[in-house]
């Protein structure tokens, strides 16, 4: 691990991250990781690079990406290398997992901070652990997917996930929502006027011949791939 | 039915009487408080959706006469379903004297966010606490004093099946308030709120609501609007709607009901708590697990079936048919008729008419009131047991696979159970379902194979005469045809299938009062709507006679019926008349058979013609209303040929196989 300074923690408010004060590499990968933020919103000029800038220094780091190889620049349009588009991919996976994390399982608001130190220090198996023990979600607590992984393809089991499918859980088995991914949108309203919703804690009541969860005192059957949308941490 | 709702609509809007409005979650007991209160009920019933339509009734409360009006529930004022969407409208409408929204006390965290949206509609309302036994019996208590407090408005607490707690609901009625919680959301949904609440008319609730609904994706909203503000303004609240959506990626709606539901767990947090010996496991809590088991489910759904079919088969279509067609009208009423006509209008055409062969009171009164009434009566008797005891949806969870096959799922047995009741009241419905795809799938697999209970009293009957395995092959074919023709259908019709998410009310002992009025208003609509087009049918089929169109179709169809289905000749009148009234068809076919002019094999593929086949003109008219006349003539040209071809088929299938029946 790189010699480093004493992380400057400003406590940021959701979406807007701290200030972090960080070594040149850890300066790139900012960089990288903005890019392709902007990638996904469509806006990837060097104007917006400068703009969204959050480190010191910017046009200068910038330089020396594409030197290195790792971007592509010519004149306002910038592009990721074929040798970096894959470290960009880590790193927001990285950032993003760091997020679920933080803010679902360990319920913290305000920790885009602490996410944003956590990233950094993550190896490729932390990351996958991370990435398996919270279920491998699609979607960081903003919506914005997270890239997959190795360990995604695999579905990896082995170690325990903390985070399970509610589908996964065994009949009597009690769960507390984490989040959860709806395929449309009018599912996701539905089920939450009737109480399901993130910090609720529901209980899988059988499986067949259908599947029925139970709220409180409201029961209620439903079909399978609506479980595989509600991800609950065992109680 | 159609002129009936518009009506009560009329009626409501020139009413000057003071309106009270129930409302609340599906299964809270809303429509037993309706009954309390008017003393009458329509369709009450605690399966969710059930009330399709709005119930009006007049009491006098308090010593002024009112409009009691019941609501379907709604888990949501935002609509997420037709029915959802009319009780919001109701409150969109006119201002309504009083609102009385009523909770399932154990379930009041549901009921908090409908308390938050009436809230924010500054309606002024009082809350219900209902099934406060269930509560009690849990352990759950609500300090409603404090509730009070909190939310601003009179909490009062009933059991209205014991009719407890009414004289407190009667005095907390005249002091309805307008509640001043209020639920802060982020930020960026307040502006949204705050513009697009600029832009909104005046209307009988708050236009704050009315924006948190159009943010929370309320499509429904717009048919209102349009008639309210021009299409600009509209293109301009869509695009403040899309803003604020963009910035979140889950969609609003959740967002809105995620911070209501805090708001309610903050709430509850203050006046629920749990007594210890609340989690009693009792009888009805095995039964319930029982009756969804995969394994122990099986013999339970078959022994609830066995038990209908003594209650309404035997004891229904048996006993009372008998004493009704052959005591009541075969030696009263039938010849007293025939005595009267012949003295006070000798002239034989009249003769004909009202007591001949297919005379209005010998054939078609007869046959409503003798034959149908007691099967239909029974039956509904059945029907409203396993609604109030909760059977129902368990029902729903042991076919939801079967279901899937066809491209429904196990909310469409609610339909399909009452189709073999009645198949005119099971299309009408349909309503329940939520997509059009659904609707007119399960419109169109009543027509084809569900027999109606008059029609599945005589073919029981005939089949009950013959061996098992007769038996056997007609059930199968009937079954194999409808999820062959579900399954094909839901391939070709448009649509999605939608979400099977189904509430189960807890296993209770049904209210007998509670049936029997249901019951009785199901039999009333029945009669009122059916019987009529008994008569109808009845003058057509004599018509036909008369001018000889019955004996040339016969004549017409003759070599169909005899060479592809192998049928003697005459079966062909009752196929005929069989289009007008579907028992009539079956029975013609069970004197034939009792005269011994039919063998086992010709039974058996007669009966598979008749189920198949079109269903009566009382069906045909409901189709043609509540699917349109298109979709009705389709659905009618296929299932005609296709009854046949089934026929024929079983017909060479037996003959070459040599079948031994």
């Amino acid at each position: 691990m790189a010699d480093r300074k004493r992380l400057q923690s400003v406590a940021g408010q959701a979406g807007h991250p701290a200030l972090c004060v960080l070594p040149e590499i850890e300066k790139e990968d900012e960089l990288l990781e903005t890019i392709w933020i902007l990638r996904e919103e469509g806006n990837l000029t060097w104007g917006q690079i400068i703009h969204r800038c959050k480190v010191d220094g910017c046009e200068d780091i910038l330089k020396e990406l594409s030197k290195n190889g790792w971007i592509g620049i010519t004149g306002d349009i910038v592009e990721l290398s074929e040798k970096g588009e894959p470290r960009a991919r880590e790193l927001v996976r990285r950032h993003r997992l760091s997020l679920r994390l933080f803010y679902d399982l360990f319920a913290l608001d305000g920790a885009e901070a602490e996410a944003c130190k956590f990233e950094h220090i993550l190896s490729p198996e932390v990351t996958e652990s991370v990435c398996t023990l919270l279920g491998h979600p699609p979607n960081a607590p903003d919506g914005k997917p997270i890239p997959r992984g190795a360990c995604c393809a695999l579905f990896k089991r082995e170690m325990k996930p903390l985070v399970v499918p509610l589908a996964d859980l065994v009949p009597g088995e009690n769960g507390k929502i984490v989040f959860i991914t709806p395929e449309s949108h009018s599912r996701l309203d539905r089920l939450s006027a009737m109480g399901v919703v993130p910090g609720t804690i529901v209980r899988l009541h059988q499986k067949r011949p259908s599947y029925v969860i139970q709220i409180n005192e409201t029961t209620i059957a439903v079909d399978k791939d609506i479980t595989r949308e509600i991800f609950v941490k065992k109680i | 039915m159609h002129s009936h709702n518009d009506n009560h609509r009329d009626s409501y809007r020139d009413s000057n009487l003071d309106k009270v409005l129930l409302i609340g979650n599906p299964n809270v007991g809303k429509s037993a408080l309706f009954g309390l209160l008017t003393g009458k009920y329509v369709t009450v019933s605690n399966y969710p959706g059930t009330t399709v339509e709005v119930t009006y009734g007049n009491a006098v409360l308090n010593k002024v006469r009112m409009l009691v009006i019941d609501t379907p529930g709604v888990n949501s004022l935002v609509p997420m379903s037709e029915d959802e969407k009319v009780t919001r409208d109701m409150l969109l409408s006119d201002r309504a004297g009083v609102v009385i929204q009523v909770a399932d006390t154990k379930n009041l965290r549901r009921g908090l966010v409908i308390t938050l949206q009436l809230a924010e509609m500054e309606v002024p309302f009082i809350l219900d606490l209902n099934m406060d036994d269930e509560a009690k019996s849990r352990g759950i208590v609500i300090d409603q004093e404090r509730l009070s407090q909190l939310i601003g408005i009179e909490v009062v607490k009933t059991v209205a099946i014991r009719r407890s707690g009414i004289d407190k609901l009667l005095k907390g009625m005249q002091r309805p308030r307008q509640s001043s919680l209020r639920v802060r959301y982020d930020e960026a949904i307040e502006a949204g709120m705050r513009d697009i609440s600029a832009l909104l008319p005046d209307a009988a609730i708050a236009r704050r609501s009315l924006a948190l609904m159009i943010l929370a994706g309320d499509e429904s909203l717009k048919t209102w609007l349009h008639a309210q503000v021009q299409d600009h303004v509209i293109a301009e609240i869509e695009r403040i709607r899309q803003g604020v959506q963009a910035k979140f990626n889950n969609s609003l709606g959740f967002l809105i009901n995620s911070q209501r539901l805090k708001k309610a767990d903050e709430i509850l947090a203050q006046v629920m708590s749990r007594h210890e010996g609340g989690n009693q496991t009792t009888i009805a809590t095995y039964l319930s697990h029982w009756s969804m088991h995969p394994v122990y489910g099986l013999p339970i759904l078959c022994a609830v079936l066995y038990i209908v079919y003594q209650f309404v088969g035997v004891l229904g279509a048996g006993y009372a048919v008998d004493f009704l067609e052959k005591t009541v009208f075969g030696q009263y009423l039938n010849p007293w008729s025939m005595k009267i006509v012949d003295l006070i209008l000798p002239v034989p055409f009249l003769h004909e008419l009202l007591v001949g062969e297919y005379g209005v009171i010998t054939m078609a009164l007869t046959y409503a009131i003798a034959i149908v009434l007691p099967i239909v009566g029974f039956f509904f008797i059945a029907f409203g047991v396993l609604e109030d005891s909760g059977y129902l949806p368990r029902l729903a969870v042991m076919v939801n696979k079967v279901f899937k096959i066809m491209g429904l799922n196990g909310k469409a047995v609610l339909p399909m159970v009452l189709g073999l009741g009645c198949a005119t009241m099971a299309t009408l419905t349909t309503r329940i379902l939520e997509t059009k795809k659904e609707r007119i799938l399960v419109t169109f697999l009543l027509a084809l194979g569900v027999p109606c209970s008059a029609q599945l009293g005589v073919v029981l009957g005939m089949i009950s005469g013959l061996s098992g395995i007769a038996t056997v092959i007609w059930l199968v074919t009937v079954v194999f045809v409808m999820l062959l023709v579900g399954y094909a259908a839901s391939k070709v019709i448009p649509g999605e299938p939608s979400d099977f998410v189904l509430e189960l009310p807890p296993i209770r002992v049904p209210q007998f009062m509670n049936i029997i009025i249901k019951t009785l208003a199901r039999v009333e609509w029945y009669l009122k709507e059916a019987v009529p087009l008994f008569i109808l049918g009845t003058l057509i089929l004599f018509v036909g006679h008369k001018i000889g169109a019955v004996d040339y179709i016969q004549r017409l169809a003759s070599p169909l019926v005899v060479g592809f289905l192998g049928l003697p000749s005459k079966s062909a009148e009752a196929f005929v008349i069989g289009f007008l009234r579907r028992d009539y068809g079956a029975a013609g076919l069970f004197v034939m058979a009792k005269q011994g002019l039919l063998d086992p094999r010709q039974i058996v593929v007669s009966l598979v013609v008749i189920t198949l086949f079109i269903p009566c003109i009382a069906n045909v008219f409901m189709m043609v209303k509540e699917r349109g006349m298109k979709t009705a003539l389709y659905m009618v040209a296929f299932i005609f040929p296709f009854a046949f071809v089934i026929g024929g088929a079983l017909n060479w299938f037996l003959r070459f196989f040599k079948i031994a029946l």
